[in-house]
């Protein structure tokens, strides 16, 4: 790699105007090349020096407080995924799936699964943490930033699934058993907060939700020992309903840009 | 080094930033908070003036397009804001500060404004650069590795301004940015302002009559949803008489736009 | 057998190393980066700005930017030069700093001396353009190199460019324009 002449240099220091394209080809050395820099440094006259000085003399004193230290990168990465809001609700998620596998390895064979039971409704309320006004204190500033909209839906929600599954993986190594079967209705269950939350708000649609889960999957099973949906040959039904709620979501993804009329 | 794409450099398809005709938008189930206005903003600070409730914050959250116009046509660099279409390429270049914003106590003023840019989708390599300024621009410098918690209020909504200029937006709206900065602090950021406004069209919603008469070129005097002044602050000062209310020109320039009478019950 | 004392490791840039160290307070470090560029700095600053105070201003508000923010160049994006960090720090202030006052500082054309020709024997930088980059940006005019520069080596927008060359918008967007034109023209 060639390097700046002597003559080059000293019309650059003095502020002279070089021909033709030197000086774009000067600049873009001196950024790269540390030995003509100091090469500049020993061809600049005493102005140049005086200011270099000055301006460490007015640098020095405030040099004694420490830089910043170094940000914490996998933290960073975190929140990119789950806000600190979500981060109590998911703990909750994996401390109820937690002992929803304790119970069922407890009450082994005799009784429905309480994770089959479970998992549905534990990503509801981490749906509701993600996107509820209440509860997330940025709700206005983060949906009117660009990466607000179905990028955001889609980290928040793989966030909130992330334990489910977890949780589920975990009942289904303990028991031999593929629970894979109970990722569906989980699925559902959220995708249908967030698809009713884009027509009448997060949390009516949480508490909706909730209320057809209690409805539709506890009292069967409390009653009558089981409920019709939780077998696992409903699964197209559930694949099914994964598929419109997602669709919902992608149609109507504006809304998690915006704030509701009535704010 | 970098590239220059011929985007950049096409010639600019508005004449102003912010254009709006007969906006509307509805607030609830029947009340129009912004009623059929028309806007031409340029760069320039631009206050934004008005009794609680005339609808300045349904016009800013409008402007930041959080909210979709009920009405009318609304341009914002250009390009119509309010459809369904993709507003992300505009919402890169717009700044915005709302009035309550909310936080998360535990980030630090660096963590928040890094996580605003990431929002803002700022790419990766110009953001420590991009929040230092910012940081420093507000004089938050000494206190960014503090968490929010720990700040006072009117540091906190610094952080806040902080959050808004960090992607050097073209619009930058704000919505009551004053609130509990004291006044040696409300100087300086209305240098800030000066500054931005020189290339960039700053709309600033306040109610502080001091902070339009010193730092804006422009003021819009708004009432009930409808734009009933738009003029320099000596042109607002102008239009006040002895006869008004008030403790400075601008002040009875106000009170006279918008039919204030002394002694009568009208809050 | 071994590295002799003194040579240093050319895997790793040396600035990039001193910055990593200034990030964890290594003030010596943090000197040593200061006395290898800060004179480049200066030199740069002074050729689009007249006024020293500003410079010395802009340069002091730079450093102390580099010494607070250290730690988050040293753990971004790898392989970014940190010289080039620090161009893209004091440029920007810069454009504030001439945003923040009614005139413009820049040096005004008269002042500018040309540089007499060099002799034909004598190289000028080889390898660092290729030539036909180099001749097609011989051929620009002046000013439109100006705005190209700008925007292309100093790494500005559009409005921080109009800011720093005292030009309208509209001005910089159409010269720009003139530049690509002229440039692909000039490479095809």
């Amino acid at each position: 790699m060639g390097h700046v002449s002597e003559h080059l240099l000293a019309g650059y220091v003095a502020g002279g105007v070089l021909p033709g394209d030197q000086e774009w080809a000067v600049e873009g050395h001196l950024e790269k090349c540390g030995q003509c820099r100091a090469r500049l440094a020993g061809a600049a006259g005493p102005s140049v020096t005086d200011l270099v000085g000055g301006v460490w003399a007015g640098l020095e004193p405030h040099l004694a407080a420490p830089p910043q230290p170094r940000p914490r990168r996998t933290v960073a990465w975190l929140r990119g995924w789950a806000t600190p809001v979500m981060v109590p609700w998911l703990l909750m998620v994996i401390a109820v799936g937690a002992l929803a596998v304790l119970l069922d390895q407890i009450y082994d064979g005799s009784r429905p699964s309480f994770v089959l039971l479970l998992s549905p409704v534990l990503p509801v309320f981490g749906v509701a943490a993600s996107w509820t006004r209440g509860l997330d204190p940025s709700y206005e500033l983060t949906a009117a930033t660009p990466r607000a909209g179905l990028e955001l839906v889609l980290r928040r929600t793989t966030a909130v699934l992330t334990p489910v599954l977890a949780v589920l993986l975990a009942a289904g190594w303990l028991t031999g058993a593929w629970i894979g079967f109970g990722l569906l209705p989980s699925l559902a269950f959220a995708t249908g907060t967030l698809a009713l939350g884009t027509f009448v708000g997060i949390a009516w649609a949480a508490s909706i939700l909730i209320g057809l889960w209690l409805g539709a999957l506890v009292v069967p099973t409390v009653s009558f020992g089981g409920s019709v949906l939780l077998a696992p040959a409903t699964w197209p039904g559930w694949l099914a309903a994964v598929a419109v709620f997602a669709g919902f979501i992608v149609f109507r993804r504006d809304t998690f840009t915006r704030l509701a009329a009535q704010h | 080094m970098r590239a220059v794409d011929a985007a950049e450099v096409a010639p600019a398809t508005y004449g102003w930033e912010i254009q709006a005709q007969g906006l509307k938008v509805r607030v609830g189930r029947n009340r129009m908070a912004v009623d059929g206005i028309d806007l031409a903003l340029g760069p320039g600070v631009h206050g934004l003036l008005g009794p609680n409730g005339a609808g300045k914050t349904t016009l800013i959250r409008t402007l930041a397009t959080v909210l979709r116009p009920t009405n009318g046509s609304l341009a914002l660099l250009g390009e119509s804001a309010g459809g369904r279409l993709d507003q992300r390429g505009l919402r890169r270049r717009i700044g915005y500060l709302p009035q309550t914003f909310g936080y998360y106590k535990r980030f630090t003023v660096r963590e928040f404004v890094e996580y605003l840019a990431w929002l803002k989708e700022m790419p990766k390599p110009e953001v420590p650069g991009a929040v230092q300024r910012a940081i420093e621009r507000v004089g938050l410098a000494d206190r960014a590795d503090d968490k929010l918690k720990t700040l006072s209020g009117g540091m906190i909504r610094r952080a806040g301004i902080a959050q808004a200029i960090v992607n050097d937006p073209a619009i930058l709206l704000l919505d009551e940015p004053t609130a509990g900065l004291d006044p040696a602090q409300r100087l300086r950021f209305r240098e800030l302002l000066q500054e931005i406004g020189r290339d960039a069209c700053v709309v600033v919603s306040t109610h502080l009559v001091e902070d339009v008469a010193a730092a804006c070129s422009d003021v819009i005097l708004f009432s009930a949803g409808k734009l009933v002044f738009q003029g320099t602050p000596d042109d607002l000062a102008a239009a006040g008489g002895a006869s008004d209310v008030g403790d400075s020109p601008i002040e009875r320039g106000y009170s006279a736009l918008l039919g204030h009478e002394q002694g009568k019950d009208s809050w | 057998m071994g590295v002799l004392p003194g040579v240093k490791s050319p895997r790793e840039p040396d600035e990039e190393r001193l910055l990593r160290r200034a990030a964890r307070g290594d003030r010596a470090a943090f000197e040593e980066l200061y006395r290898r560029t800060a004179p480049w700095l200066a030199v740069r600053l002074r050729r689009r700005c007249a006024d020293d105070q500003i410079v010395a201003e802009v340069m002091q508000e730079t450093y102390l930017a580099v010494w607070r923010a250290a730690g988050s160049f040293a753990g971004g994006v790898a392989g970014g030069s940190a010289v080039g960090w620090v161009w893209t720090i004091a440029v920007r202030r810069l454009v504030d700093a001439f945003r923040r006052r009614a005139h413009h500082a820049q040096p005004p054309a008269e002042m500018r001396v040309p540089l007499s020709a060099p002799a034909a024997e004598e190289e000028a930088l080889a390898g660092t353009l290729g030539d036909s980059v180099g001749d097609a940006l011989r051929t620009l005019a002046p000013e439109l190199r100006q705005v190209l520069q700008a925007m292309v080596l100093d790494g500005l927008s559009v409005r921080e460019t109009a800011i720093l060359l005292g030009l309208p918008e509209g001005t910089v967007k159409t010269r720009a324009r003139r530049a690509r034109i002229a440039m692909r023209e000039a490479l095809s």
